[in-house]
């Protein structure tokens, strides 16, 4: 492959964590106020897909699904140096669980001839971490989650991937096409270029994709997802003392009792 | 690899619990023993089996089918074969496909480890399974199965339940469930199963693998926990915490500054822990982090914001930097050994 590697990266919009509030009069969610933002850890994927172009050449897309809105993070991804973006919206992805999210992603995927599919470790709206794993699952393809360092072996058409694993870590080399779920934090995320943000923000339009562009219009959506949110609790805090001490010696007496 | 559709009658025909279990080199990992205990009292209540599945090398080289019987399998089912060790995800993903199919398991416990979690999302696409992430309760509700997770970080708890697929597939977080004890009266049936998977066919090839021992902040009756008020320097939270013969534990903030290992992570993204005493020094209480530890028995805080939301989510607190006060209660503690138990 001399002409460089398709490079895809999935972005995904969610509300930002630190504006999610719980109402104290009703006890329920507040996310109306939350700002949608780029998820925090595929700062981190775009990073590592942007620094694998510089390495061995092609493209870099961004790809992302969600409501017409979600353009907003494929212009991130743009205004940080990714060449172009994806968008898949339509109606029909709605209720979407992870098993369709990642079919969808995995179908465009595949429409964008890609080598390498980058995401970020996990969302921070819902944390599964499950749509890398299900990308590479629907293709057939390899993954790599939680990596730390990527290595690009070109000449052999395969990315090597250190890869953090309990108590260590290990080195893996796959095969292409390969899928990489990025660790969170695992490398410092380039600020955008003010040129390429303006552009970005103003002449840059991505396509827009539907299901029915991808031929699953009956594989996607609420009605085909495996799992359903069946209710929802507040979590209940814990009863404690609450005894703020002024002395150390106070404090150490409490911890004693307990010993 | 095309949707399989599921029918009710299909459905029907899927019983028992399995267990994956993690292991490198024989060793096992100890949610596998957690899995199996809530694992034991699904099956119980659903009047089926409880199914440990290990994929390996030399597996009958090992006691882990006997420890997985003795810690609450029915059965256990063997796929031993180079090809499954280390774990890749492609191998092991195309076994457990074929296993599942032929045996038809309503019910698949995954440890949330990387590993677990690497596996998970793989297994799932094409058995067409119901998976939810860091399960925290796992109950049989009238007959149906209710997975139960943290939602908006941390602050609602989701029932998530999968109606018309099967398996229906959890992870669940290490330290989340009490680990089975082994009773060696116990009976149940190995089972080696067919390899169907060809090394030609990997798509992957581990080039090295370093892991050391990986510590166990689970088990601990005493956790000394850092936040960014720590500010780099754990070295008081070490001496403290061996002191008290306990373990050294840590917010992801502070793990991800490098100031001390992963596996010593407590919270939603880390292990859950519930020892007799925990000390949070530095540590502000975020939900994520609050949901890791709040089933320990003593909470004490330490933090130098009155208003921090630890102490709301503390039984004892005092308000100043831990740099001063952990040397004051080592102190305390070296001059009254006799208030530490041998």
């Amino acid at each position: 492959m001399t002409d460089g590697w398709n490079i895809v990266v999935c972005v995904k919009q969610v509300p930002d964590a630190d504006d999610v509030s719980i109402d104290p009069e009703t006890g329920r969610l507040n996310r109306s106020d939350a700002e949608a933002v780029m998820n925090a850890p595929d700062y981190n994927a775009v990073e590592a897909a942007l620094e694998l172009r510089d390495e061995v050449g092609g493209t870099v897309t961004a790809l992302s699904m969600g409501p017409p809105n979600a353009d907003a993070v494929l212009r991130v991804a743009v205004g940080m140096g990714a060449d172009d973006g994806v968008l898949l919206s339509d109606p029909a992805f709605g209720g979407s669980d992870t098993w369709p999210t990642s079919l969808a992603l995995a179908r465009a995927a595949e429409e964008l001839d890609a080598d390498v599919v980058f995401g970020g470790e996990e969302t921070t709206d819902s944390s599964t971490g499950q749509v890398p794993p299900g990308i590479a699952a629907h293709n057939g393809w390899a993954q790599l989650t939680y990596v730390e360092e990527l290595e690009s072996r070109p000449e052999e058409d395969k990315l090597v991937a250190k890869r953090d694993v309990e108590g260590g870590y290990e080195r893996v080399a796959a095969e292409l096409p390969v899928v990489v779920a990025m660790g969170f934090g695992e490398n410092d995320p380039r600020p955008a270029g003010l040129h390429r943000k303006i552009y970005a923000e103003t002449d840059f339009e991505p396509e827009t994709w539907t299901a029915e562009d991808l031929g699953i219009e009956d594989e996607v959506g609420l009605a085909v997802s495996p799992t359903q949110v069946g209710g929802m609790d507040t979590a209940d805090p814990v009863p404690r003392e609450q005894e703020v001490v002024d002395e150390t010696d106070e404090l150490a007496e409490q911890i004693a009792e307990v010993l | 690899m095309a949707a399989t559709s599921d029918t009710s009658a299909d459905i029907e025909e899927h019983e028992d619990v399995w267990v994956f279990v993690e292991q490198h080199d024989g060793e096992v990992a100890n949610v596998t023993w957690e899995l199996l205990s809530k694992g034991r009292d699904l099956a119980d209540e659903r009047g089926e089996n409880l199914v440990a599945l290990v994929m390996g090398e030399n597996i009958d080289e090992t006691d882990i089918p006997e420890q997985c019987i003795a810690r609450g399998a029915d059965k256990v089912l063997i796929a031993d074969d180079p090809v499954f060790e280390p774990y890749r995800s492609d191998p092991y993903g195309e076994q457990f496909r074929h296993l599942v199919e032929t045996h038809k398991p309503a019910i698949a416990l995954i440890g949330g480890t990387h590993t677990g979690r690497d596996f998970a999302g793989r297994v799932a696409v094409p058995t067409h399974a119901g998976l939810t992430a860091d399960c925290t309760e796992l109950e049989m509700e009238d007959g149906r199965y209710e997975m139960r997770r943290p939602a908006f970080g941390g602050d609602a708890l989701a029932t998530i339940i999968c109606p018309e697929h099967r398996p229906q597939m959890s992870t669940v977080r290490p330290g989340v469930f009490p680990a089975a004890e082994p009773d060696a009266d116990r009976d149940g049936e190995i089972e080696e199963v067919e390899v169907v998977v060809d090394e030609a066919d990997t798509m992957t090839e581990v080039l090295e693998r370093e892991v050391g021992d990986v510590a166990d902040i689970t088990d601990a009756d005493v956790v000394v926990a850092g936040g960014m008020g720590a500010e780099g320097d754990f070295e008081p939270l070490w001496e403290l915490a061996d002191l008290l013969d306990g373990e050294v534990a840590a917010t992801r903030d502070a793990v991800e500054e490098g100031w001390i290992e992963p596996a010593r992570q407590v919270g939603q993204t880390g292990k859950t822990v519930r020892p007799k005493l925990y000390i949070a020094a530095g540590i502000s209480g975020a939900i994520q982090h609050l949901e890791g530890m709040d089933d320990s028995e003593t909470v004490i805080a330490i933090n130098t914001d009155p208003n921090a939301p630890i102490f709301d989510n503390a039984d004892y607190g005092i308000v100043g930097d831990l740099h001063e006060v952990i040397p004051e209660l080592i102190e305390y503690f070296q001059e009254n050994e006799e208030a530490i138990p041998a």
